[in-house]
């Protein structure tokens, strides 16, 4: 039984049964190979395409494609042997035009060859998987042409010359270049890179790396630059006129290794003309370029960066150790601000404002001026001189560029504690003695600081502005109170401090003139009628007086002193000698300071209202002291007092620094106990590290400080040691 | 009875003499250390002790013979009868650890309810029983724990009352006496150190931390930690030891 079930039914396509001639195939072929010849031939001209298309067509219709395919094969494959003799045979230079030519004519042959198979090309070449006309005749002309033993080596050589002949400072015909190069890549990328690209970057790699021996020799370093920069333009010319856009990145890479990074370090320490020098004598067009070649290789910036950090903190801790320039704290502050100007520029001209190397120039700088301990005293005695006088006659912008940059330096003090210190000294000086240039620069000032360090820190030195405007505001009114009947007495200038704002020195008052004792006192009683439950103190240490003084010849003079100055001189008002025992005695002056005055006002040449005898500048016990009659100036008004801050004495600098100490234990104490009393427990090193940071903002605090002060907080029970572990910690409630 | 070999009965002497135990108790403890001495000391001093009853009049009674006339406390001269009675020197350190067990305050004096208390715990009721028992207390400085009780005990007892800290001189006079006991080969230089360099009182966390350092650091210093919050004294010791050449500094 046949298991027939449903038949499907087919209808077969109707398939037209040509008989061919069995010689058809054969003479249809020999057309098609004949006009191949042709077109090889440059005779295509007497072609007839639609006739040449319909053939191949046929073939291809009665499945005669294999033999379509091997035919044109074949045929093209002994064209291409006969092109490559005729280009082995070209001398010298024709190679390659010859070359070029012979591209040119199998390109436009192989068009024509594919226009006329193209049925071909859609139908069987695709379903028969082989390779399409076009990247046949491509393959082929690689094959056989490129590739010839004959040919290859001898067309690299002469690629490869004539690049090298270019580099050597020939001109060569670029345009011939281009169309190999591109013959190459047409071919396909992995012809190009295997056959050229590979062969020129292994040439280019020996060829830089024997010229940049030969010019590292005899180069300075700007000099090599200025080359290599040069070289590597060059390069990328190359490639965009002949060469694929692909090989840019590659032979730039060759340069900059060979020229750049294989001689970097050689380079940048090159001596008198390395970065070091390019940086003390300001190129910035040397550095520009050498910034610019150096960030193309790695670690080139670092490079850089290493070498200028280390120079910095050299040159750095030179500026702040030198004796010399640590003898007039002003200069030694100009000096930092000029090294920092200096290298902003060449960072901003040359650097690119490069981020990293701001760091480095932040951080060497402030690793140098920590190195001298008395830098936050310098740069408080440096505004000082600014608010002082140095300001007159120079814009407020330009105040406002000084300042702003003398902040800059503050930011790297660690020691900002000190600094506070004596700018509050020295401001109190500015302030009482009436020499701050402009309230208003004082003003912005203190904001500045405020802005960096908060309220805390400017809190205090604001209380003093406060208080200087309220002494005016009392004078007024004490003034214009029926308390004082001044007449003919002297005019009194009070500015009443609040203790916990100014820096206190303390002393004990002197002994006032008598006229000036009575209107002391009217002041301290009007002062506390209106305050009651406060406390005056006269700060005798701190003021000055104006003295109307009537000399030998009549001469009338000004004279503005101190108020011990003051009290000595009224004492010559009722007796013409007195000994330095009985100025002593009268005054109560303490005798350092009672020295000090008297040598200002008997022993400077041009303010010497007082004779001395003997006329030595000791003064001893029973040196006399008169009036000095012969007193002339050429001024009216004769300044003696010295107010002026300046720069402290080593026993001051010592009591100073001693202070700020004693000041922090209490903070280092004060940061402990916050710490543990939100954290309980922890462990020495981690205490150490908090309160460090805690307290940066003001000054670095000693590890072996932190340590005792928990060993007194120990002792004062409010920390104890865990019994188990002793680097551990607990706060006791 | 007991099959102890020569070796044995000379621990069971040993252990006696130190200890001051009856001979049932030596050979227990040593038997439960395998006859190792030293097992046999940590055996025997865990163990509670059997206290003896006390005569609370026999008590009265010795109080009142070294109580001061005025005073109802015993005070130095006391003090001094009661080291005859004992046939003790006073600077003996077996008065230190008297002094511990009886929690007394302040060193040269006793409170009637410090002495009667001590010696009520001791189990001692007359002179005889206190000299009996002399040489077990000095055997206790031998235990580690409480040789360090006693160490951190003897700062507070020997300090000033009302002070915070203890006076230099009286510090290393104490721990010359207890670094007898214990041997710290280093206490001379660190007694030196303090007069020349720090000369103030100590403060207690520097006294019982000190004890630590002698324990744990070795005498090169090989094991001394600089991060290992020491009290700064003590840092400053060591570099005072490596600036004088005492010990070879380990720093590279």
């Amino acid at each position: 039984m046949s298991s027939q079930k449903k038949r499907n039914f087919k209808i077969e396509a109707f398939k037209h049964r040509v008989e061919l001639d069995p010689n058809y195939a054969d003479r249809t072929w020999r057309v098609l190979e004949h006009a191949i010849h042709e077109i090889y031939n440059h005779n295509a001209s007497g072609l007839s395409f639609e006739e040449l298309y319909r053939n191949a067509y046929n073939m291809v219709l009665h499945k005669y494609g294999e033999k379509l395919y091997t035919g044109l094969v074949n045929t093209m494959t002994g064209h291409l042997k006969e092109i490559a003799r005729s280009i082995e045979a070209a001398q010298g230079g024709f190679f390659l035009e010859e070359l070029n030519v012979k591209w040119g004519d199998h390109n436009k042959a192989l068009q024509m060859i594919r226009d006329i198979l193209m049925y071909m090309d859609r139908t069987f070449v695709h379903s028969s998987h082989k390779t399409p006309v076009h990247e046949l005749g491509l393959n082929l002309w690689r094959d056989n042409i490129i590739r010839s033993s004959k040919i290859q080596t001898r067309l690299l050589d002469m690629l490869l010359d004539l690049v090298h002949r270019e580099r050597t400072g020939e001109v060569i015909n670029r345009g011939l270049m281009r169309n190999i190069t591109k013959m190459l890549m047409d071919l396909g990328s992995s012809v190009y890179h295997e056959d050229f690209e590979k062969p020129f970057l292994e040439v280019s790699a020996s060829f830089y790396s024997v010229e940049s021996q030969q010019l590292i020799e005899c180069c300075d370093c700007g000099e090599y630059l200025r080359k290599a920069e040069r070289r590597l333009s060059e390069e990328i010319e190359r490639v965009s006129h002949y060469l694929d856009v692909k090989s840019e990145v590659k032979i730039t890479s060759v340069v900059e290794g060979e020229m750049i990074a294989n001689h970097m370090q050689r380079l940048v320490h090159m001596e008198n003309s390395g970065l070091v020098s390019m940086l003390v004598d300001d190129k910035y067009e040397d550095l520009s370029r050498m910034y610019n070649l150096f960030r193309r290789v790695p670690d080139g910036l670092s490079t850089i960066k290493d070498v200028l950090t280390s120079h910095l903190r050299e040159t750095g801790k030179q500026l702040v150790s030198d004796p010399e320039k640590l003898k007039d704290p002003v200069d030694f502050v100009q000096n930092l601000l000029d090294e920092k100007d200096k290298y902003d520029k060449i960072i901003s001209k040359a650097f690119n404002n490069d981020k990293t190397f701001q760091n480095a120039l932040n951080s060497s700088f402030e690793y140098f001026i920590n190195l001298n301990n008395r830098s936050p005293e310098f740069i408080s005695l440096y505004v000082d001189d600014k608010l002082r006088k140095g300001l007159k006659g120079v814009s407020e912008e330009d105040v406002e560029v000084v300042l702003d940059k003398v902040m800059m330096l503050f930011r790297y003090l660690q020691e900002k504690d000190v600094f506070e210190k004596y700018y509050k000294q020295h401001l109190a000086k500015r302030l009482l003695s009436g020499k701050s240039v402009s309230d208003d620069t004082e003003r912005s000032m203190i904001v500045k600081l405020k802005t960096e360090c908060g309220y805390q820190f400017t809190s205090k030195l604001e209380g003093m502005f406060t208080d200087m405007k309220t002494s005016i505001d009392t004078m007024q009114g004490f003034y214009s109170n029926q308390y004082s009947e001044i007449g003919d007495g002297p005019t009194l200038g009070v500015q009443v401090l609040t203790t916990g704002s100014w820096p206190t020195q303390p002393s004990a008052p002197c002994n006032l003139p008598a006229e000036i004792l009575v209107i002391c006192e009217k002041f301290r009683t009007y002062y506390l009628g209106t305050h009651t439950g406060r406390r005056l103190t006269w700060q005798t240490n701190m003021g000055t007086a104006d003295i109307k003084a009537t000399f030998g010849k009549g001469q009338k003079h000004e004279l503005n002193v101190s108020t011990y100055q003051m009290c000595i001189l009224m004492l010559f008002n009722s007796v013409d000698r007195l000994t330095y025992g009985e100025i002593e005695q009268a005054t109560e002056i303490p005798p350092s300071d009672l020295k000090r005055c008297l040598q200002s006002l008997a022993c400077v040449k041009g303010k010497n209202v007082l004779r001395k005898e003997p006329m030595s500048k000791d003064i001893a016990e029973d040196d006399a002291f008169y009036f000095n009659d012969k007193f002339t100036s050429k001024f009216i008004k004769v300044k003696i007092g010295t107010v002026a801050a300046q720069k402290e004495s080593e026993p001051e600098k010592q009591e100073t620094r001693q202070r700020v100490e004693e000041d922090r234990k209490p903070q280092i104490e004060a940061a402990i106990v916050r710490i543990m009393k939100s954290r309980r427990v922890l462990d020495h090193n981690t205490i150490v590290t908090e309160v460090t940071s805690q307290l940066q903002s003001r000054f670095l605090p000693n590890p072996v400080v932190i340590k005792k002060r928990i060993e007194s907080l120990i002792e004062r029970e409010f920390l104890e040691r865990d019994k188990a572990d002793r680097k551990l910690y607990r706060y006791l409630a | 009875m007991h099959k102890s070999g020569r070796g044995h009965r000379d621990k069971v002497q040993q252990f006696m003499a130190i200890t001051g135990s009856s001979e049932k108790a030596a050979i227990q403890a040593l038997k439960a250390s395998d006859w190792h001495l030293e097992g046999a000391f940590d055996v025997f001093y865990s163990q509670p002790h059997i206290r003896t009853v006390t005569d609370s009049r026999h008590l009265e009674e010795l109080y009142n013979r070294y109580k001061d006339p005025y005073v109802d406390m015993i005070l130095v001269d006391g003090i001094t009868l009661l080291c005859n009675d004992l046939q003790v020197d006073p600077q003996d350190i077996v008065m230190l650890v008297i002094s511990w067990h009886m929690k007394a305050a302040t060193m040269c004096e006793f409170s009637r309810q410090e002495f009667i208390g001590g010696l009520q715990f001791l189990g001692i009721d007359t002179t005889e029983k206190f000299r009996d028992k002399l040489s077990y207390m000095r055997s206790e400085l031998k235990d580690e724990q409480k040789f360090r009780e006693i160490y951190n005990f003897a700062f507070g007892w020997a300090k000033e009352k009302g002070q915070k800290s203890l006076a230099l001189d009286t510090a290393i006079g104490m721990w010359q006496l207890l670094f007898a006991e214990r041997h710290w080969p280093l206490v001379d230089h660190w007694c030196q150190f303090l007069q020349v360099r720090h000369n103030k009182a100590i403060s207690r966390d520097t006294w019982s931390q000190l004890l630590e350092f002698a324990k744990t650091v070795d005498l090169q210093l090989s094991n001394y930690d600089e991060e290992g919050a020491w009290p700064y004294l003590i840092d400053e010791f060591v570099e005072y030891l490596t600036e004088n050449g005492i010990v070879q500094s380990h720093q590279n």
